[in-house]
């Protein structure tokens, strides 16, 4: 269904430039005309009304028609009726008179009178006779066609009577003078025919009035000769019904029905006629109330259409506009209802539009929910807590605070690892539902994998904040149970207060967070507040990662070569790359600050594959029998470019693929075993060592190494300086050699720094040395000095012995 | 209602005239006419009157005696040739009484209800044709048609009259007839005799 044309017609220069108010009123009328005609509402109105109307028309002609054609049959029966009630009259004066006349004709002494020839007494009897049978006249017909008549009768045409009377004539219309009569004749027979007696009436104006009663309509009669009718009837066939026009001229009474019917003649050559004229105005009129009855209904009717026409027009187009309007207020974005009027089709339709409207809105709000809430714990997440802090902020009250708390579950990795994802699960839904507990009045969300956060806000300023973080600090040392096991729940945490520490949220939030992190390096288990020294390391990690992006491209790095050095051929084995960064202002930067950085931002897995490349481009340049050792990020290792760097760098320096030694840290194995030992068995089949760096420090597991034959294993510097001090160092020192021994594999010492150290280490079968006795890390110019120097074995000796 | 049979002196005359033309180019003839009415129809009761010749002084008779009957409610016979001065008599031979009346110029009379075998009669003196009627009996019809000359006589129901002795040549004749249309219900013509020489008369009828 179309909708109505709702766009605002254009402005053209007739519409501007109107001076006149009459002008205006025409174009005003016609533009609304326009509307009207294209609207839904028009279109309907207008087509139900055209069909009324139509409808209408059609009924009131038709029985405008009907009437019309009844009115002129009934007027001819009536017309017909009226000429048979006339003719009747007729035949009934003549049979009163033939009564009389026969009687008469009959009788001895008239017929004695008639024979005696003598025509005064035959007068004076055919007087008395005339009376008798209340006849105008009385007279006798011989058969030589003489009159015989009473005195003072008019003229009779004798010999043309006589001749109708021959041909058989007994009544009829004769000529009395210049009168029309009805004549009677009545034979006398005496006993043969002697004559006639015909006694005469005329057909006068109070016969004419007579029948005019006694017919049921109208009607004007009026008896003439054929010759002598009027001019209008003249064309009118005798016997026939004529409907003739009402020209006005003709006939100035109007339309009428005409009927000439022949009469009998008593008098050879007169043609006497009964014409009947019904003015049909007059049989018209009876059905002219009716005809008004029927236009008067047939108008009501008509406006009662029109009226039901509007309005079933509009039932129909106010809802749908109201659906447009609601529609045009949903694109605005408000979730408007339509009102439900009546049980009808739009109904329904503006029912599904109104369950259409709950289901985009329900939809919304899951979308906004989803949006703003975390899936597994149902809380509010990072962005929805910004809002909320940011709102506080917004509103926050002198003399208030607000206290935003980071919280993070410390080792929650290990929880994953060792317990399964779903103990790590339900260990965080479980923190997320305690955090309300323990907090009451703090808003708590989730900003993503073990992070939490609190909002308390309206903090009055008097309130002391410490002891409020104290307590609840100490409320969240507890343990927790998840599947039948006791977890003890440790928690690191970082306090921001607002406005002490920032005064938007973001920088709130962030300085929380790096109260965390400070919180987290402190040892576990424990909070700390923000302090701007803290703000101060943060703002310089991330000018580092920025200028980070920048320092591959510019040539900022470079690698440095520590010595590996192997005491029982007492000569440098190889060595291993160290990555140096000369910042252009800050100068050299340790590689502590910058590679979390780097493996934070994912910008070390173009760096460490510079670093493979070019360690490979250096070894190419070194005697065949020293190898390089690259540190391989645990970001890089999972990375899946890996390998084909590894290929592509030994392809381009040709470098023989035993003389490439990657280190790599046990975290490699934490999150994909197989994989991570899928990927060491590749780099194996290219040829290339793999030494396992940094062992014996954090999740240290000797199954590591039975589980990967590792070439080289790598002792911690922390043990080598604890060596000389602590007894215990020295006999993991020793455990990891025997064991490195045992599975064919090299060990080798970091961090040696003096000859005692040394020479325990020697004792304990460690087969490599590395650290700033033999050299520190040198660049690549010195690399080849020292190389020179070391493999020199008398200086050797004298070094080691001084 | 057969013409009255020809009595002896007619016959004897007859005899005469026949030996009078045997002699006399003169001799009277015997002359046959037919009646008949404008549709060539033999018209009966037509009575066919020659005027008598100057000179003629032939007795006019044409029977013994001349009676009008009453039989069946008819008058008969329906047409009675009678010379002038004759008395007709009128016996009543039905079961029912009758009256005799007319209207008519040469006989105007009325005769009262009268019964069975019972006799009236009436004279007529002018010659003319006079309608009888009966009051009580409009049907009845008869007519007695009185002359003055001995040539004439009354069709038979082929429309045929004898007249006898007449001698020829060129005679005026009247032919009457009660539906005749002219005056009195007379024709008027004249007529050759000649011998065997058949005449046929057409008149008007009503």
């Amino acid at each position: 269904m179309p909708l109505p044309d709702l766009t605002v017609p254009a402005l053209t220069a007739s519409d501007i430039t109107i001076s006149e108010p009459k002008t205006t009123r025409l174009a005003v009328w016609r533009r609304w005309s326009r509307d009207y005609r294209s609207s839904l509402q028009g279109r309907v109105s207008l087509s139900i009304t055209t069909l009324l109307v139509i409808v209408m028309a059609l009924t009131v002609g038709v029985a405008d028609y009907g009437l019309r054609l009844y009115a002129s049959t009934v007027a001819e029966r009536d017309l017909i009726a009226g000429s048979k009630v006339f003719q009747h009259n007729l035949s009934a004066q003549q049979n009163e008179l033939r009564v009389a006349g026969e009687v008469v004709a009959r009788d001895f002494g008239f017929r004695a009178a008639f024979a005696s020839g003598d025509s005064r007494t035959l007068g004076s009897a055919l007087t008395s006779l005339a009376t008798r049978a209340h006849a105008q006249a009385a007279v006798v017909v011989a058969l030589d066609g003489t009159i015989t008549a009473s005195p003072g009768t008019p003229a009779i045409d004798g010999p043309r009577v006589l001749s109708a009377l021959n041909n058989g004539a007994d009544g009829g219309v004769i000529m009395v003078g210049k009168t029309l009569s009805l004549g009677v004749a009545a034979r006398i027979e005496m006993p043969d025919l002697a004559g006639w007696l015909v006694l005469v009436r005329p057909l006068d104006r109070r016969d004419m009035a007579e029948f005019a009663r006694l017919s049921a309509i109208p009607v004007n009669a009026q008896v003439a000769l054929a010759g002598q009718l009027a001019p209008d009837l003249a064309g009118v066939v005798p016997g026939q019904l004529k409907h003739r026009d009402g020209d006005g001229v003709s006939a100035p009474s109007g339309a009428e029905l005409v009927q000439i019917t022949t009469l009998p003649s008593l008098q050879n050559g007169l043609q006497p006629v009964l014409a009947l004229r019904y003015p049909l105005s007059s049989a018209a009129q009876a059905y002219q109330s009716l005809r008004l009855a029927l236009a008067s209904i047939s108008l009501i009717a008509l406006a009662m259409g029109v009226f039901m026409a509007s309005r079933i027009a509009r039932s129909i187009v106010q809802p749908l506009n109201r659906l447009a309007a609601a529609t045009a207020s949903m694109a605005r974005g408000e979730m408007t209802r339509v009102e439900i009027r009546g049980r009808d089709e739009l109904s329904t339709l503006a029912q599904s539009y109104n369950t259409m409207v709950d289901a985009i809105e329900e939809r919304e709000r899951r979308i906004t929910h989803a949006w703003l809430h975390d899936d597994l714990t149902n809380l509010p997440n990072r962005r929805f807590f910004q809002e909320k802090l940011d709102i506080a902020v917004d509103r926050l009250a002198r003399h208030s605070r607000i206290i935003v708390v980071v919280l993070d579950l410390d080792d929650f990795t290990l929880v994953n690892d060792t317990m399964g994802h779903d103990t790590g699960d339900a260990l965080l839904r479980h923190f997320g539902a305690l955090l309300p507990e323990l907090a009451p009045n703090a808003k708590v969300a989730r900003f993503g994998n073990d992070e939490f956060a609190l909002l308390i806000d309206y903090l009055d300023v008097n309130e002391d904040v410490a002891t409020r973080v104290e307590n609840f600090a100490r409320k969240l040392v507890t343990d927790v149970y998840i599947a039948g096991r006791t977890i003890p729940l440790s928690v690191s945490f970082g306090v921001a207060v607002c406005p002490d520490d920032a005064h938007d949220g973001a920088t709130l939030i962030k300085h929380a967070e790096l109260a965390l992190s400070r919180a987290k390096r402190d040892g576990k288990r424990t909070y700390r507040f923000f302090e701007a020294t803290l703000d101060e390391a943060a703002v310089r990690r991330r000018l580092l990662e920025i200028d980070l992006r920048e320092a591959l491209r510019n040539g900022e790095f470079e690698l440095h070569f520590q010595p590996l050095f192997s005491p029982s051929e007492c000569r440098i084995k190889g060595f291993e790359a160290l990555l140096r960064w000369h910042h252009p202002q800050r100068g050299l930067i340790n590689p502590s600050e910058f590679i979390p950085i780097a493996e934070h931002s994912g910008l070390i897995i173009p760096i460490s594959e510079w670093v493979i490349r070019e360690a490979c481009s250096q070894a190419a340049l070194w005697p065949d029998d020293v190898c390089v050792a690259v540190n391989i990020s645990p970001k890089h290792f999972e990375a899946p470019g890996l390998i084909p760097c590894v290929i592509s760098a030994l392809a381009h320096t040709r470098l023989s693929p035993n003389r490439l030694e990657l280190e790599i840290t046990e975290s490699v194995f934490i999150n994909e075993f197989a994989q991570t030992i899928d990927i060491l068995r590749q780099l194996r089949g290219l040829g290339v060592r793999i030494a396992l760096d940094d062992f014996g420090t954090g999740y240290s597991s000797l199954s590591y190494l039975r589980s990967f034959p590792f070439d080289k294993v790598k002792i911690d510097q922390s043990f080598v300086k604890d060596l000389a001090s602590d007894a215990s160092a020295r006999a993991i020192v020793r455990a990891i050699t025997a064991l490195a021994d045992a599975l064919g594999m090299e060990t080798l010492a970091e961090g040696v720094e003096d000859v005692e150290q040394y020479d325990a280490l020697i004792a304990e079968g460690c087969l490599m040395i590395q650290g700033y006795l033999i050299s520190r890390p040198v660049p690549v110019l010195q690399a080849i000095a020292v190389l020179a120097r070391w493999n020199d074995h008398d200086t050797v000796q004298a070094r080691l012995a001084g | 209602m057969q013409p009255a049979p020809p009595t002896f002196p007619m016959k004897r005359a007859m005899f005469a005239a026949g030996l009078l033309a045997l002699t006399s180019a003169t001799a009277p003839h015997h002359l046959a006419f037919q009646v008949v009415d404008q549709r060539g129809l033999p018209l009966q009761g037509a009575v066919v009157e020659i005027a008598r010749p100057a000179g003629d002084t032939r007795p006019v008779s044409f029977a013994p005696h001349y009676g009008m009957a009453q039989r069946n409610i008819a008058f008969l016979p329906g047409t009675l040739l009678v010379p002038a001065g004759t008395t007709v008599a009128f016996p009543n031979l039905d079961t029912v009484r009758h009256s005799i009346y007319s209207f008519s110029k040469a006989g105007r009379f009325q005769i009262d209800l009268y019964g069975r075998d019972q006799t009236r009669s009436h004279e007529f003196t002018m010659p003319g044709s006079i309608a009888l009627g009966c009051h009580i009996h409009d049907k009845m019809r008869g007519y007695i048609r009185v002359t003055t000359t001995p040539y004439a006589a009354v069709s038979d129901v082929n429309g045929l009259a004898d007249i006898a002795n007449l001698p020829a040549g060129a005679y005026p004749v009247t032919v009457w007839h009660p539906l005749g249309r002219g005056a009195e219900g007379e024709w008027h013509g004249t007529l050759t005799v000649a011998e065997n020489h058949p005449n046929r008369i057409t008149i008007a009828t009503r």
